[in-house]
């Protein structure tokens, strides 16, 4: 049984007190803008976290969290950020369920616009808006998603009970996605494009004893298949340039990610994937303006990289205020 | 039955409560008993769990009243009820029209006390645009969020599904636990959740901010509102 009660902590803070100068404005509720927020909360700063959909980012929908220390028997991605959430409360952080939307000049502060027009005058802004999965690349993907093809295998697993499936990717997080739908699908088919896997060792060699799983290697998907629903996946051998079509009702992708960089692009720098480029403060091109955790030009998207990331964005903000104030 | 709720949440949601909830709510629980044709293998196991989760949560605040209708047909034709568990939110701004078909565990819970707030306050948390859109609304509506305990953006639909109907009584929303109704799913074709289908023809998947969200039950009632 999947049932878990816990009290969720965004309603349980002080209020925000409207036309607020604040210290620190945190665009999204992940590992990095967390931690920030935890930070920020011991060092005595007003600050505020803006989350548009539900705290937790990408890591929410991670089953399990074998990587994070401190967790020697892993740790489900939702209690990870809850409890990340429950000590950045604790520190006074406020969280609020709203979707920044633009970001301003005001002299030397900055206005944060949120969905219903309100306003965050705020000194110091951290980025960490994540980024999202990448759309599976098929001329297919606006008709049948939602309708077999499922970014969200935490979320959507279930629906494909005694199925067949295919998984495209090769990383950690394909992986983690296939061994989760082994427990729901019939069979579960991983397409990658390449001969080996890049996840981790241990992943591979708990997915290579797994009876339920399948390979189709140096494989790219080239079409899905299907009438209203999702019926097939043609894929192509990127060696051979052979196609086939894989009889499947469902497919997961997961094939890195886009950054959720929109509000600040033409403000900051970004590289050519659109990552935030940041130095190694966590520091924009844009002072006051900070980055952590997936959406920055980082060379690993982890729980532990990002909240690493928030930390020191956090420091650097601190001194940024401290000379701003000076 | 070993308690649901661990000590340090009961504490939270207590302070939670005993700081925002004004007026009187009531939990209206409805149940079935094994061999009816709304207790299948799919939800049966959960209906126990239902009910002692909407216990625990009444217990928190004496304004909270848990009133619990089994086999009671007279009583759920009066409620409208489609599925078993139904579990009714009625307070200041809600009338029969704020209900989760199956158990709102996992990340359904904070919506949940969402909800047991707004309703004891008789607000939401729409912007006035959406709040105005959502009044002035003149014919039914019936709003079905299908979702799984382990997404996390279900809870965005849910809640804004349930603040419109807390705006106006026309507008019916149900939470709908996906693997507790299967059949229902698949009739509605849910393979990716959250999917919100407003009066049978209007149908989306994943969460959308309100204001999109309410051009798509704005949308639904167009036609007939004409």
């Amino acid at each position: 049984m999947d049932e878990f009660f816990t009290a969720p902590v965004v309603e349980k803070q002080a209020a925000v007190i409207p036309d607020a100068l604040w210290d620190m404005t945190i665009l999204g509720a992940g590992p990095g803008g967390l931690t920030a927020g935890i930070y920020a909360g011991r060092s005595g700063l007003n600050v505020i976290i803006l989350e548009k959909l539900s705290p937790g980012g990408q890591i929410a929908v991670s089953e399990q969290i074998d990587n994070y220390p401190g967790f020697p028997d892993g740790i489900s991605g939702t209690e990870l950020v809850e409890r990340m959430e429950k000590q950045a409360v604790r520190f006074g952080t406020r969280i609020v369920m709203e979707e920044a939307m633009r970001i301003s000049k005001e002299g030397k502060l900055f206005v944060v616009t949120t969905t219903g027009n309100k306003k965050y005058r705020t000194k110091t802004i951290i980025i960490s808006t994540g980024a999202d999965p990448v759309k599976l690349p098929v001329p297919e993907e606006e008709k049948f998603r939602g309708k077999g093809i499922s970014y969200c295998a935490t979320c959507d697993a279930a629906f494909f009970r005694g199925k067949d499936v295919a998984i495209v990717g090769g990383g950690d997080t394909a992986i983690t996605d296939a061994l989760h739908l082994t427990r729901f699908a019939n069979k579960v088919t991983i397409v990658h494009r390449r001969r080996e896997l890049r996840a981790v060792k241990a992943l591979q060699e708990e997915i290579f004893a797994n009876p339920k799983i399948m390979f189709q290697w140096d494989s790219i998907p080239s079409h899905v298949i299907g009438d209203e629903m999702v019926e097939g996946l043609e894929i192509e051998n990127v060696k051979t340039r052979e196609k086939k079509v894989l009889k499947v009702n469902g497919i997961f992708a997961a094939i890195g990610t886009v950054p959720n960089s929109k509000i600040v692009r033409g403000i900051v720098e970004l590289d050519e994937r659109g990552f935030i480029k940041t130095n190694h403060n966590r520091e924009t091109s844009v002072p006051g303006i900070f980055a952590v955790g997936d959406v920055r030009d980082t060379p690993l998207r982890q729980v532990i990289t990002a909240a690493g990331d928030g930390a020191i964005a956090e420091f650097s903000a601190e001194n940024y205020i401290k000379l701003m104030e000076r | 039955m070993e308690k649901l709720l661990k000590e340090q949440d009961v504490q939270y949601i207590k302070e939670l409560f005993d700081r925002d909830l004004v007026d009187p709510v009531e939990l209206v629980l409805f149940l079935e008993s094994e061999g009816s044709d709304k207790v299948t293998a799919a939800n049966s196991q959960y209906l126990q769990h239902t009910e002692e989760i909407a216990k625990e949560v009444s217990e928190i605040s004496d304004k909270i009243k848990l009133t619990v209708y089994k086999d009671d047909k007279e009583k759920e034709k009066e409620y409208g009820v489609k599925e078993i568990s139904a579990l009714f939110i009625q307070g200041k701004n809600s009338d029969r029209n704020v209900v989760f078909y199956g158990i709102p565990s996992g990340h359904e819970f904070s919506s949940l006390l969402e909800d047991i707030v707004n309703v004891s306050q008789g607000t939401t948390r729409l912007s006035p645009a959406s709040k105005e859109a959502a009044r002035n609304i003149k014919v039914p509506v019936e709003i079905l969020v299908f979702i799984t305990p382990t997404c996390p953006h279900c809870p965005g639909a849910v809640k804004t599904a349930h603040q419109l109907a807390m705006e106006n009584k026309l507008i019916k929303a149900a939470m709908i636990e996906a693997n507790e109704f299967p059949e229902l799913s698949k009739k509605y074709n849910v393979y990716s959740v959250p999917k919100v289908v407003i009066n049978e023809k209007v149908q989306f998947e994943g969460a959308l901010p309100e204001d999109m969200f309410l051009n798509k039950v704005l949308s639904a009632v167009g036609e007939s509102q004409e």
